[in-house]
């Protein structure tokens, strides 16, 4: 019988409770961003738990590709943590939402076939999964091309996904439908674990995931009629029709050419100056899926009040994790290339006072 | 025995005339675990010549490989330790490229003629649901006025596709509903024919592609596809057996080619791995400390001139760089498997081999009890690790015996053959059977307290290991206040205490002795369990007081102190929690040798009274599923028992896997 409740949660929840508070505050956000160049950025960071993952980084591995490899090994490690510790019913969940970053790594290999297939290259982009990974991802870029590549993922949960796109690939020769395909799967995957739980851990599992969905669902709508211009029928095709807010008569609404203001406003009620900041979707959906991005944020911190006996909480956890990693990715981006602190802070989902 | 080998670290200075040499040396006594020599001084990689040979060296291998893979032709047996120590790439390339040019042609096709033979059997897979619809197939195709799709999809697409059709007037029918490639029909007006592609493109569905020379009704088309589909079968089994005969003729010669590269390389990427000085090479690296007189003699004998600098490593402390070799004997290789599918032992940690050995036999038997069955499973073992039977589990063959010998012992204790106990051996073989111990079917309470008795033995052991662990690897702040240290000790044996007390307070009819002669000890039980179980509660910042880390208590963060103060209550929650199951959990030692009679009751219950051919069909069945499935059961029971209830408690593992330099697969132990 699957351990839930106070038995399942207890070794789990307070171990998340004990990683949740090594999660970067506000004061050490603030102190980072205050950084004046990257290498001051780095030793910054060194004095936190992020530390031993730059330790082995010497000065000439300051790019911001090394650094935010080695950022996200504390990621991968907090995800396999959680992973060990979950009740053995909610681990397929917590699995397939560590999937999103193998999923990743396979658009990084597929699109290092086409551009620029050196090992060395595509290597510093894939996301740390140590052992949780079916892609063998060498083999795959020294295959030569995106068709044998995909032979090599038999027997993986990737095949069949990409055996049906892989005939638009040929015909198209465009990654798109390869990479479209793969998100649809991964979502509807996540989904379906989530639903599966029972009790608590379903509705707790539904809420967070589906908000996670919401976001991205609703950013690919936007951008798929705003910057790919595709049709009605191929937007609902390239969507999910599921999601703790976002239904799908919105996402039908967009594909349809419906008013995007009025959508979101009526999905996300709150947004201030939404009408404003979508007049222009093009310069106002960057700023957008960041709003949307710091309401996830308090979704998950509010998952920490109440009964922490659920998958809620350690799902909430990682997401926070990741959410921190892209702010942390921001800075070093922001610092390596020397952009002043009013720009690269309207991206970063913590707000970090000047 | 009870520790991995003792490795000795050592450090080589190689002249470079005798680099060659020395690395065959090397790699030929398969005794030597390379590590980098990467320090100030020593420029790493040696150089990027010998990087480049090893790449090639690399690729030459994998393409062997394919060739052999084509040709369907094993490895073959390693050469002899006598290996030439580099051959000439140039050569090997020559000869490699000769017969790829041979294969190539036949592959090639084999490959196109099994591409066809899936084109056209999905072709008629997709045709077969409208195998007797009487139109010809170009006429919907050519249509003038109206569009349709045949093809297959996704599954997971179907809805969706239907939902971005909705404005449209369309028929979408699903004509075969294959859970993982569904055949669909799509059809609408021909007006319509953008807006339908562009749904079925982007819901991926692939349309049937039906070659331009089949025409005519499904019926028809499938009928000429299959015959086709034959001929292709045909021309692939001539492929196979031009490959087969091609295999014979060049097995040797590839082997061979096949070994002198993959020599080459293994050599080349050892070197690359070699620091470079001006004039000689630096190789680091560990050798289990017996071998090395043989190992420093074969060095001499390469290189005169060789300079070997050897360091003994303490076992003691955190040796969490040094690799783990473990002792590797025949007789215990099962259980050495079972530990390193659990963890491997870290180098100065106790390897717990031996003391599975021991319990992991002993607790099989206690659940299988029985003579007749126990030496079943002691011959099907022996005969699988013999290779006689089931090759591919012949690894357990070994540890199946153990567990049936085991059983057959616990099945003179209980008195019991093949289900037959009693009365029931009296009436069938008409002499008396008598248990030497005890009938756990008619002794089912008992049995069951001396089942938990055994648990509280193990545990009580394995606290004891862990605390000795501790010691050895000087982690005294673990020792005194950790989990499994002897705080965690303590509060067990208070908690046991406890339990005893409880169990005659309540007059509970099962009776762990041990736990009530802990509890008539005179001591304030209640009162040492409060004691120790804040001990425990707050061991994270005893533990940081003795060894001086600060901060010592980490509450930063959401929450704080307080949130400090419900894990610690969580912690001691949890581990209140986890030893009252752990001990509790070996009841199931005592339950599983009462179900074992009790299924052999059923059997003997369905047999009936007459001891006819029925009878004894019935008997032989029943046994058979007793040994079968129970004997599965028990197993995977014990191994629980093994990895959860005793190796979690003191062994931690993690240590890394001793992978000695060879140009054969180094033989893993158990």
């Amino acid at each position: 019988m699957a351990k839930s409740g106070v038995s399942g949660y207890a070794a789990i929840s307070a171990r998340v409770r004990a990683m949740s508070s090594s999660l970067l505050s506000a004061q050490d956000f603030a102190r980072l961003s205050d950084s004046t160049d990257l290498p001051t950025l780095v030793s910054q960071l060194k004095q936190t738990p992020y530390g031993p993952y730059l330790e082995n980084l010497k000065e000439k591995d300051f790019t911001p590709q090394k650094l935010d490899l080695a950022i996200k090994g504390r990621l991968g490690d907090s995800y396999r943590s959680v992973t060990q510790m979950a009740p053995e019913h909610a681990r397929s969940l917590l699995k397939q939402l560590y999937r999103y970053f193998e999923i990743q790594n396979l658009k990084a290999i597929l699109r290092g076939i086409t551009t620029d297939p050196t090992w060395e290259r595509v290597q510093d982009v894939l996301f740390p999964m140590g052992k949780m990974t079916v892609l063998p991802a060498q083999a795959m870029l020294e295959s030569g091309s995106v068709g044998a590549a995909i032979e090599l993922l038999q027997h993986t949960p990737y095949y069949e996904t990409l055996s049906f796109a892989m005939k638009r690939y040929s015909a198209e020769q465009n990654l798109f439908p390869l990479e479209v395909a793969l998100d649809l799967a991964y979502w509807r995957q996540l989904w379906q674990e989530a639903k599966k739980l029972p009790g608590q851990d379903g509705v707790q599992a539904s809420k967070i995931i589906g908000s996670l969905m919401d976001v991205n669902n609703l950013m690919w709508v936007i951008r798929y009629k705003v910057y790919h211009g595709l049709s009605e029928e191929e937007i609902i095709n390239y969507t999910l029709p599921f999601g703790y807010r976002v239904r799908d008569e919105d996402v039908r609404a967009v594909a349809a050419g419906a008013d995007l203001s009025m959508v979101v406003g009526r999905v996300f009620p709150g947004i201030p100056d939404l009408n404003t900041l979508l007049e222009n979707p093009r310069q106002g959906l960057p700023q957008l899926e960041v709003i949307l991005k710091r309401r996830l944020m308090q979704q998950c911190l509010a998952a920490f009040i109440g009964n922490p006996f659920h998958i809620g909480v350690p799902i909430a956890f990682l997401i926070l994790s990741d959410l921190e990693v892209q702010d942390l990715t921001i800075l070093v981006e922001a610092k390596s290339s020397g952009m002043p602190a009013e720009e690269f802070r309207s991206y970063m989902l913590r707000s970090v006072e000047a | 025995m009870l520790f991995p080998r003792e490795m000795s670290e050592i450090e080589l200075i190689v002249p470079s005339k005798d680099l060659l040499a020395v690395t065959k040396a090397l790699s030929g006594y398969g005794v030597f675990h390379q590590t980098d020599s990467n320090y100030p001084g020593v420029a790493s990689g040696s150089s990027n010549t010998w990087q480049e040979t090893a790449g090639q060296y690399s690729a030459l291998e994998r393409r062997i490989q394919t060739v052999m893979q084509q040709l369907d032709i094993d490895e073959g047996r390693p050469p002899s330790k006598e290996f030439e120590a580099m051959v000439d790439m140039e050569k090997l390339r020559a000869s490699v490229e000769q017969i790829e040019a041979e294969v190539r042609g036949t592959t090639d096709e084999l490959s196109e003629q099994r591409k066809r033979l899936e084109q056209l059997e999905t072709i008629v897979h997709q045709l077969e649901p409208v195998q007797d619809v009487d139109i010809d197939i170009s006429s919907l195709r050519d249509s003038r006025y109206m569009f349709s799709m045949l093809g297959q999809m996704p599954t997971a697409n179907l809805e969706r596709m239907e939902t971005s059709l909705a404005r449209v007037p369309h028929v979408f029918l699903t004509l075969r509903a294959d859970p993982a490639r569904p055949v669909v029909w799509l059809a609408g007006t021909k007006s319509n024919s953008d807006v339908l592609e562009r749904a079925a493109r982007s819901a991926y569905l692939d349309p049937l592609s039906l070659p331009s020379d089949y025409q005519g009704t499904p019926g028809n088309i499938i009928k000429s596809l299959r015959n086709t589909i034959e001929s292709t079968q045909r021309r692939i089994k001539e492929l196979q057996d031009a490959l087969g005969r091609l295999g014979l003729e060049r097995r040797d010669q590839l082997r061979d080619l096949l070994w002198q590269t993959h020599t080459s390389r293994v050599l080349s990427d050892a070197i690359v791995r070699f620091g470079q000085l001006r004039h000689t090479y630096v190789v680091t690296g560990w050798v289990p400390t017996d071998s090395l007189d043989e190992f420093s003699r074969r060095l001499r004998q390469a290189s005169k001139e060789i300079l070997i600098e050897n360091l003994p490593t303490s076992r003691t402390g955190h040796n969490s760089n040094v690799p783990v070799a473990l002792t590797q004997s025949k007789i215990l290789r099962p259980f050495q498997m079972l530990v390193n599918t659990y963890a491997r032992p870290r180098y100065g940690e106790l390897d717990p081999t031996l003391l599975i050995a021991f319990l992991f036999p002993l607790l099989y038997g206690a659940m299988f009890g029985d003579i007749g069955q126990g030496l079943v499973l002691l011959i099907f073992g022996l005969l699988i690790n013999a290779g006689k039977i089931m090759k591919s589990m012949q690894s357990l063959g070994l540890l199946i015996a153990y567990c049936g010998a085991s059983a057959a012992i616990f099945g003179v204790l209980y008195g019991s053959v093949f289900g037959f106990e009693g009365e029931h051996f009296e009436h069938a073989f008409g002499t008396e059977l008598h248990p030497l111990w005890t009938s756990p079917l008619h002794n089912t309470l008992p049995v069951l307290g001396v089942a938990i008795d055994l648990g509280i033995v193990i545990l009580l052991l394995a606290y004891l290991l862990a605390i000795f662990n501790q010691i050895r690897s000087r982690e005294y702040g673990h020792l005194l206040f950790g989990h499994t240290g002897l705080m965690g000790f303590a509060l067990y044996l208070s908690f046991l205490g406890l339990l005893g007390m409880a169990v005659q307070a309540l007059r509970l009819p099962i009776i762990p002795q041990i736990a009530v002669f802990i509890s008539n000890l005179p001591l304030p039980w209640g009162v040492l369990t409060l004691i120790f179980g804040l001990g425990i509660m707050f061991s994270e910042v005893l533990i940081n007081l003795y060894e001086g880390h600060r901060p010592v208590i980490e509450a930063h963060g959401v929450g704080g102190f307080v949130m400090y103060l419900v894990q610690a209550f969580m912690d001691l929650f949890e581990t209140l929690i986890s030893q009252l199951s752990n001990t509790l959990s070996f009841v199931r030692v005592g339950a599983f040798a009462v179900a074992h009679g009790g299924v052999s009751m059923a059997i003997f219950a369905l047999a009936g009274e007459e001891m006819g051919f029925k009878f004894w069909l019935t008997i032989l069945l029943g046994n058979l599923f007793i040994i079968g499935f129970e004997g599965l059961i028990v197993g995977i029971q014990t191994m629980r028992l093994n990895y959860y209830e005793f190796l979690g408690k003191f062994f931690t593992g993690g240590g890394m896997r001793f992978e000695p330099l060879t140009i054969t697969p180094a033989e893993e132990e158990g």
